[in-house]
């Protein structure tokens, strides 16, 4: 033994010194607060498909992480080696994951790049080459599959016209029978001119070809300091609608002494109809636009919000009819404030649930549930810490998603 | 094992003492560190507020109060690791070489023992382990030391204070000390993989002299070739066709494969062809 005195003591202070530190490193693992959905009145049930995602902060500190909030409370993203290895997709991509693996290889983890119904999943995005100047070869990569026999048709199609592209990008994928429609953002170099548009390409699954393509919008770059955007309005994936929903903003940039500020001038609203690739400026004069923000569509159904007075107040309109439907509204926490972020909006099934989207110590954050045909609040409940006594500093929580499981 | 552990215990005995003057050049040069770096902040703090005249508040906002990661991110600091590492890779190669250059050809009787001479081999890289090893828990030892140094030289108001693991996480430290221990296994592991292979080239050398150096750097290429191939496939051919997870789970069989090739071959060369 004493001749080996030098490795063996060698020996036990690797195991110690490295032992200990790891132990200590489990044992000081960052602990965040636990949030759950507090109740304050109607049936919890509501809000059982509920999945809020967010982002939780800590001021002055470097600590911040991704969780979710459901009914069975909060969880965070894990930050072991395997957690980040992973990531973290969005919960509709993990579910889509976890139930058509094979489906599911290869395929960009965004959620706006999928759709899904009683029988299909369908995906379609933009894949490229990377030059060393400049993208090049764009194609899409478009696949079905058919749930019923697990049948999956994918297949890749040259973009038309993309020799012009400087780049391209999938922002809503639809599917109408045997048509898939992929609305895309795609920015042009013109005569030295950069252009962003949207376009539309209809895909027939059946032929695998593109049956129609048309260019919905054109945005130059603008002059001196306005600037127009077009946005998809936000719809949940799992519907069939038979439009699309743009928003146009043209916003100023006002040039101020220390720093600049955007000025919305006006915004305007196009309707897409799929099927019959018609477009019309949807102009609906009793809401004015300034005033309601129009949040989510449904169907052939426009929501517009406006928050007031610590309500709610959401107005639909048809589509169809043209008509402006009955308001209702819904009891938040806070006020139209400055800097407050709105609310994230839902709907689904003629039910409308709601989010504050911003939650502090002087800030509460409702969560709601309401009937959208009767009016009727279904559930009313705040964000809280399960812990009320919990002592921790100031924080900032931030929900950006809402999904419904 | 008895026969292994006595030509650990040999070959450590032999390195004993460079592993010893690494140890020392490490803790003199970052207490140094320590202590001139916080000296650098404290002078520049007196000039700032009694020469300058700038209220204490002032100089905080400007200059930011003096956290520990300061001093690691000195040459002081550095320095000493950067020699640390680059000792252990010349001992690589020496721990080998030293056998037929030293004095009296002592490979002779390495090869003569009555035992496997895979055991030379596994003597060998545990030997390189322990090294690296030992010196990253002496850096662990040190730090809290140099940590209370920091504390009684610089006053509190002036000083951020941050755990061990914040200030490891944002420096480079976290490359020899990763953040959890599936990346510290992850990483070593890596280790054992390349310095089984860096032997593996070697033994190739001390077989086939200079068709040797030759086969040696085709061996190592090979190897990498072989490690970064599911990667190059990931994103060359199969377009993203593997979920990270499997990427992970393939990438450690290859690890794996990698250090049994590198071993087999190694004791092939040390049965059959070594020449003395």
């Amino acid at each position: 033994m004493k001749k080996y005195w030098k490795l063996i003591s060698t020996t036990a202070i690797i195991v110690l010194s490295i032992g200990t530190f790891y132990v200590n490193v489990a044992l000081s693992a960052e602990q965040f607060p636990t949030f759950v959905i507090k109740t304050v009145s109607g049936d919890k049930a509501e809000i059982k498909p509920l999945v809020l995602q967010g982002y939780y902060e800590e001021t002055n500190s470097y600590v911040s992480n991704n969780l979710t909030i459901t009914t069975e409370g909060s969880t965070y993203m894990g930050y072991t080696f395997l957690d980040q290895l992973i990531g973290q997709p969005d919960v509709m991509i993990e579910e889509l994951q976890e139930e058509y693996r094979g489906f599911m290889r290869g395929k960009t983890t965004w959620i706006d790049l999928f759709y899904e119904d009683e029988q299909y999943l369908a995906y379609g995005d933009v894949s490229y080459k990377m030059g060393s100047m400049r993208l090049s070869d764009f194609k899409f990569d478009v696949s079905l599959l058919n749930k019923k026999d697990v049948d999956t048709n994918a297949f890749t199609l040259e973009v038309p016209n993309g020799e012009n592209l400087e780049y391209m990008s999938v922002d809503s994928v639809q599917l109408n029978g045997n048509e898939l429609t992929l609305i895309t953002q795609n920015s042009i170099l013109k005569n030295d001119e950069y252009y962003d548009e949207k376009h539309i390409y209809t895909i027939n699954i059946d032929d695998q070809a593109i049956s129609s393509h048309e260019e919905l919008y054109q945005v130059t770059q603008g002059d001196g300091n306005t600037y127009t955007n077009v946005q998809l309005v936000e719809t949940s994936p799992t519907n069939t609608n038979e439009h699309i929903i743009l928003l146009k903003t043209e916003e100023e940039m006002m040039e101020e002494m220390e720093s600049s500020r955007t000025v919305e001038m006006n915004q305007e609203i196009i309707s897409y109809n799929l099927v019959t690739k018609e477009r019309e400026t949807i102009d609906v004069p009793e809401l004015n636009l300034e005033e309601n923000q129009l949040s989510f569509f449904e169907g052939s159904t426009l929501y517009f919000t406006k928050v007031a007075e610590q309500e709610l107040v959401v107005t639909p309109y048809n589509l169809m009819d043209e008509q402006v439907g009955q308001a209702i509204t819904l009891p938040l926490s806070s006020d139209n404030e400055e800097g407050v972020q709105p609310p994230m909006i839902m709907v689904n099934n003629g039910k409308i649930y709601v989010a504050e989207s911003q939650m502090n110590k002087d800030l509460d954050a409702n969560v709601v549930v309401a009937d959208l045909n009767t009016g009727e609040t279904l559930f009313e409940g705040q964000i809280a810490l399960e812990d009320s006594s919990e002592e921790i500093g100031n924080y900032e929580l931030y929900i950006h998603e809402i999904v419904l499981r | 094992m008895k026969n292994y552990l006595k030509l650990v215990n040999f070959e450590f005995n032999r390195v004993v003492k460079l592993f010893a003057v690494l140890l020392g050049i490490t803790f003199v040069a970052q207490m140094a560190g320590v202590f001139f770096q916080s000296r650098k902040y404290l002078d520049q703090a007196n000039e700032q507020i009694y020469e300058l005249m700038i209220p204490k508040e002032q100089f905080l906002a400007d200059f930011g109060q003096m956290s520990f990661i300061d001093v690691i991110n000195s040459l002081w600091f550095l320095g000493p690791i950067a020699l640390c590492a680059a000792g252990v890779g010349f001992y690589i190669f020496l721990i080998w070489y030293r056998d037929w250059f030293g004095k009296n050809t002592f490979i002779y009787r390495l090869l003569m023992l009555p035992t496997t001479r895979l055991n030379i081999l596994y003597a060998k890289l545990t030997v390189i382990l322990t090294m690296t090893l030992g010196l990253v828990a002496f850096q662990l030892i040190i730090l809290p030391i140099e940590m209370m140094l920091h504390k009684g030289m610089v006053t509190d108001e002036f000083r951020l204070d941050m755990s061990l693991t914040e200030i490891l996480a944002s420096t480079g430290l976290n490359i020899i000390i990763p953040q959890s221990l599936t990346q510290f296994f992850i990483h070593y592991g890596s280790g054992i993989m390349a310095v089984s292979v860096l032997f593996t080239a070697i033994l190739l050398e001390r077989s086939f002299k200079w068709k040797g150096i030759l086969a040696g750097i085709v061996y190592g290429a090979l190897a990498v070739g072989v490690f970064i191939s599911p990667l190059l496939l990931q994103d060359l051919v199969l377009d993203g066709f593997f979920y990270p997870i499997e990427l992970f789970v393939i990438e450690i069989v290859l690890v794996l494969i990698v250090i049994i090739v590198s071993v087999w071959l190694s004791g092939f060369l040390l049965k059959k062809k070594i020449t003395v």
